[in-house]
């Protein structure tokens, strides 16, 4: 059910991993940590946030723990898998070779 | 997905499904952490908190849609879904009582059937030797041209045994041999059944007897030397009480005293399909065992009497076994080329054994499956003819589902769920009524000297075949329909409470009905078959004199008689039987005819014939008589003589042939006068004396056989039976039977004393009757599904068109014609059903001809019986609701809907 302005397909389970793989974070904490990362340019739904979240972590990619924050209330944080830790790996690469690809594309001069 | 992920997903799958609640309760506490902090950050940023709330959901594109997405997001809902289909279907079905319970009943009545069928052919061919790794074992048979599972004999068992290497070894025993037992030395013996094996039987099967040892190797190495005796796990509890003191025992066989060494256990009843040892004696104690001709068994390579089997070795494949065999029969015939003529050596599987020719029973279980396997499909198309009207009921119900959005696939499976219900719960029936089946089959009482166990049984093979067997029909019931349920134009479906059917949609239920009604013919004609060719000369041959006969059978072996002797005791016994008061004849045999004892076979070779060019002898069945046999039986001799006294063993060998017999080699010219070689090509020569008529040997249902009398003196048997003939009640001769006997030997045992009538009764009544009753009990729940189907179609068509026939009759058509309207349908439909059940029929009678019976060719009569029978039910199951349409009033019908 992507919305329009939702990442292409699978881009938004990267940078998940990425961001979880330099910390756990609870799901708000993602939220802002999008927003302030990709700023603009990268316009990730806050609804498509969460079923992607549980999707990885039912795929058993990331875990959840529930944990309080600093101002003492709960909260469920995610943290990678060691099996995450490798998806992360494997994404990244197929990310850097078709990004590449299609810039390379791209960068084609026209006759 | 490898072990570590699963570590992480599978706790979640088992939270999800048990603890479900607490999930939800998480997700919506994870989600509401959110919100607020997304409502702090609005306010903070100077909206009103209103404002800021609905800027937050906002924010969620729908919090209800995410909260789905998440729950899928879970992969339970295969799950979740089917347990709602469950309740639902259940809901539904309770809705319909007599239509479920309908339906419950067809379902558990043909997988019942096919339940019981299963386990007879589980038990007749598939179910494996009761020992460890039991694909290992293959059997090593001798063949010849007439028979492809020829015995060994001792000596060619060791040479099997050294020659052979893809085996860790190989083992030989008998068949169950009548041993005289006592526990006690002194007591009287009675006869029990034994088999002799060689020493590394139980070693080399891998049957550990829990108490005391197996045989050891060398056990079995010299004559006579080790007198010890392994009990079966049975014999040991009806006979010791199953007191683990029996071993060490010692207890006497035949009037020689054996040591009880170990106890068979419970799982290994023995390699025999239908019988289970008493005992097992080392193959070398053969010599305590018997007198005569049993004195060439450790010596005589002609003498076959041994099973074989060999324990395949870790990596050899059948196809070595089998090519090794085949060599090693060459080498026989090289080396002994008079007693290897015509004969090879070959491994085959336990498959192959079970499913040889010669072995009938098996052919009956596949009939029975075939039959029952006919009788569920009939079930299954009605369960699904009435599936698919219910469909259409239901039609805009599918359609309100299909509009707001149910997938089709979904509501296949629900629909689909709905009938794995029926099938589950009428595969529990099933179980019920299968298992009352065998018990059906184990009420047969088969009359034989040492007891017969029926090897049916509801175990997990045949559980799991009838789970097999609901599955398999709950799809073959409830596909059609679902796919057909759900393909519909939902803008009509929703207008109107039930659409009308399209042609295409008619079809599908009427090819149903054709098919019922072409399937229960089928087994009619097939039940009927089987009726024919078991009463088909039934009362041929022995009818006259079988109430009066009785019979006892003799092996002086048991008291450790000569041949001599042997013969001299059945001369006398017969002799004085004759002259008791009473007694109108009486005769010897080996075996009756019909008399469940197999018959020895001969090779032979008629003098002078031109014998085709790839065979050497022909064979047939042969019975040493004594002179007074054909007149206690009351078989009639057509031309020549019958056996006479003069016919000694000193006088010119002499033989009656039967009927079938003399055309078959002679024919149109007279066979009295002929001679035959017997015992091969260059056996001695014998004179046909007489020829007596073709009676039933085997079977009732046999396809007629070559039958050759010899007379005892010239053909010894140890093994007799002794015919009496009453002038009245054949019971009046037992007390002066025993006082003959006892007068000319006290210690002689006599065994299996029974009237010819009992076992006439068994072979050729009960046994096959119990055939009849099973297949024409399939034919006749066939007939009445398929009726039942009928009906249901013809009134399902009357109450949808009641409209169109109150238009019809508005305007002026008659009862009558409404009558034909309707009944039109349902009679093209019985005559089709009819037209390919009579062809149907007709194939199938002439795969049982061919496979089993001798019922002749095609039986008019079945069909000139059956057909119109058939018409008028199905005729009268589209009358009925016919005639009520017929009846209904116009106004009535026009306000239907």
């Amino acid at each position: 059910m992507s919305k329009p302005n939702d990442l292409v397909q699978g881009t938004l389970d990267l940078l998940l991993l990425k961001l979880l793989a330099l910390e756990p974070l609870h799901g708000w904490a993602i939220s802002l940590r999008l927003r302030a990362i990709s700023g603009d340019v990268l316009n990730v739904s806050e609804g498509s946030l969460y079923p992607a979240l549980h999707k990885l972590e039912q795929e058993g990619w990331i875990k959840a723990e529930w944990k309080t924050t600093e101002n003492n209330r709960k909260a469920k944080f995610y943290a990678l898998t060691r099996p995450g830790k490798k998806q992360l790996e494997t994404e990244a690469a197929n990310w850097k070779r078709l990004s590449s690809a299609i810039s390379h594309v791209v960068q084609l001069n026209e006759v | 997905m490898n072990l570590e992920r699963l570590l992480h997903t599978l706790p979640l799958r088992l939270k999800s499904i048990f603890r479900g609640s607490v999930v939800e309760r998480e997700m919506d506490e994870e989600l509401r952490f959110h919100l607020e902090h997304r409502i702090e950050e609005g306010i903070a940023a100077g909206l009103s908190p209103v404002d800021a709330r609905l800027a937050a959901l906002r924010a969620m594109d729908g919090l209800d849609l995410r909260r789905e997405q998440i729950r899928d997001a879970r992969r339970i809902h295969w799950l979740t879904d089917f347990v709602d289909d469950v309740r639902y279907a259940l809901r539904s079905l309770r809705r319909t009582p007599g239509l479920t319970a309908f339906v419950v009943l067809s379902l558990a009545l043909g997988i019942g059937m096919s339940t019981a069928s299963f386990s007879m052919v589980d038990g007749l061919i598939f179910r494996p030797y009761p020992v460890p790794r039991p694909v290992d074992i293959v059997d090593i048979v001798s063949t010849t041209r007439d028979n492809a599972f020829d015995a060994f004999s001792y000596r060619e068992y060791l040479d099997i045994r050294r020659g052979t290497k893809s085996y860790d070894d190989v083992v030989a025993s008998t068949g169950l041999l009548p041993v005289g037992f006592s526990a006690e030395p002194g007591a009287t013996p009675r006869v029990r059944a034994g088999m002799l094996v060689s020493g590394n039987y139980f070693r080399t099967l891998g049957v550990e007897p829990p108490i005391g040892r197996p045989f050891r190797d060398d056990e079995d190495e010299v004559a006579g030397r080790n007198a010890v005796v392994v009990l079966g796990p049975d014999f040991w509890k009806h006979e010791f009480g199953g007191n683990p003191s029996a071993v060490g025992r010692t207890v006497r066989l035949n009037g020689t005293d054996f040591t009880v060494i170990g106890i068979a256990p419970e799982s290994f009843p023995g390699m025999l399909l239908f019988q289970r040892p008493d005992f097992y004696v080392p193959l070398t104690m053969v010599t305590a065992f018997a007198t005569g001709h049993q004195k060439t068994f450790l010596e005589d390579r002609g003498h076959r009497e041994l099973a074989v089997r060999g324990r395949l070795k870790r990596g050899a494949t059948l196809q070595q076994a089998r090519s090794e065999m085949a060599a090693l029969g060459q080498n026989f015939r090289r080396d002994y080329p008079d007693l290897n003529r015509d004969r090879g050596a070959a491994a085959r599987t336990l498959f192959e054994v079970r499913t040889r020719d010669e072995a009938g029973e098996w052919k009956f279980g596949v009939i029975f499956v075939v039959l029952s396997i006919v009788v569920l499909s009939v079930a299954c198309t009605n369960v699904a003819g009435l599936l698919l009207s219910r469909g259409q009921t239901r039609t805009r119900e599918i359609a309100v589902r299909l509009a707001i959005g149910a997938g089709r696939s979904r509501l296949v499976r629900m629909l689909l769920t709905e009938s794995l219900i029926l099938a589950i719960v009428g595969g529990l029936g099933g179980v019920a009524v299968g298992y009352a089946g065998i018990r059906f089959f184990h009420t047969l009482a088969i009359p034989s000297e040492l007891p017969v166990v029926l090897p049916f049984q509801m175990d997990v093979r045949v559980l799991l075949a009838t789970l097999v067997l609901s599955i398999v029909s709950a799809v073959a019931c409830g596909l059609v329909p679902a796919l057909q349920g759900t393909r519909i134009d939902f803008v009509s479906g929703l207008r109107a409470a039930d659409v009308d059917a399209r042609g295409r949609r008619a079809w599908g239920r009427s090819a149903l009905v054709v098919a019922q009604v072409a399937l229960s013919l089928m087994l009619l004609a097939a039940s009927f078959l089987m009726l024919r060719g078991f009463r088909i000369g039934v009362d041929a041959g022995t009818a006259s004199v079988r109430n009066r006969v009785l019979m006892a059978r003799f092996d002086p072996r048991l008291v450790q008689y000569s041949a001599d002797q042997t013969l001299q005791f059945y001369t006398r016994l017969a002799d004085r039987i004759r002259g008791e008061a009473g007694v109108e004849g009486a005769g010897l045999t080996q075996n009756p005819p019909l008399g469940l004892g197999n018959f020895d076979r001969i090779a032979f070779v008629p003098e002078g014939y031109a014998m085709p060019r790839d065979r050497e002898t022909f064979a047939a069945a042969l019975d040493s008589v004594d002179e007074g046999f054909f007149s206690a039986m009351g078989v009639s001799i057509l031309r020549g003589r019958a056996i006479r006294r003069s016919d000694t063993a000193d006088a010119p060998r002499v033989a009656v042939v039967n009927e079938q017999f003399a055309t078959h080699y002679w024919p149109g010219g007279n066979a009295v006068g002929k001679r035959l070689h017997l015992d091969g090509a260059t056996g001695p020569l014998v004179e046909i004396v007489g020829v007596a008529q073709t009676v039933q040997y085997r079977q009732t249902f046999e396809k007629p056989m070559d039958f050759v009398y010899v007379p005892l003196p010239q053909h010894p048997g140890p093994r007799m039976m002794l015919l009496m003939r009453s002038a009245g009640d054949p019971h009046q001769l037992i007390d002066p039977l025993k006082n003959v006997v006892r007068s000319l030997d006290a210690n002689m045992p006599v065994s299996d004393v029974r009237t010819y009538e009992d076992v006439y009764r068994y072979n050729a009544v009960e046994g096959p009757g119990t055939g009849v009753e099973i297949v024409g009990t399939m034919g006749v729940v066939g007939l009445v599904l398929a009726i039942a189907g009928l009906y249901g179609l013809v009134a399902y068509n009357v109450s949808r068109r009641t409209r169109e026939i109150g238009i019809r009759m508005a305007i002026g058509a008659t009862p009558a014609d409404v009558l034909r309207l309707v009944m039109n349908k349902g009679l093209t439909l019985v005559g089709i059903g009819t037209a390919i059940g009579v062809v149907l029929g007709l194939g199938l009678e002439r795969v049982m001809n061919s496979f089993l019976f001798n019922a002749g060719g095609v039986d008019v009569f079945v069909y000139a019986t059956v057909v119109p029978a058939l018409l008028v039910v199905t005729a009268l199951a589209a009358y009925v609701p016919a005639r009520r349409a017929a009846r209904i009033a116009p106004t009535r019908a026009l306000r239907y809907e």
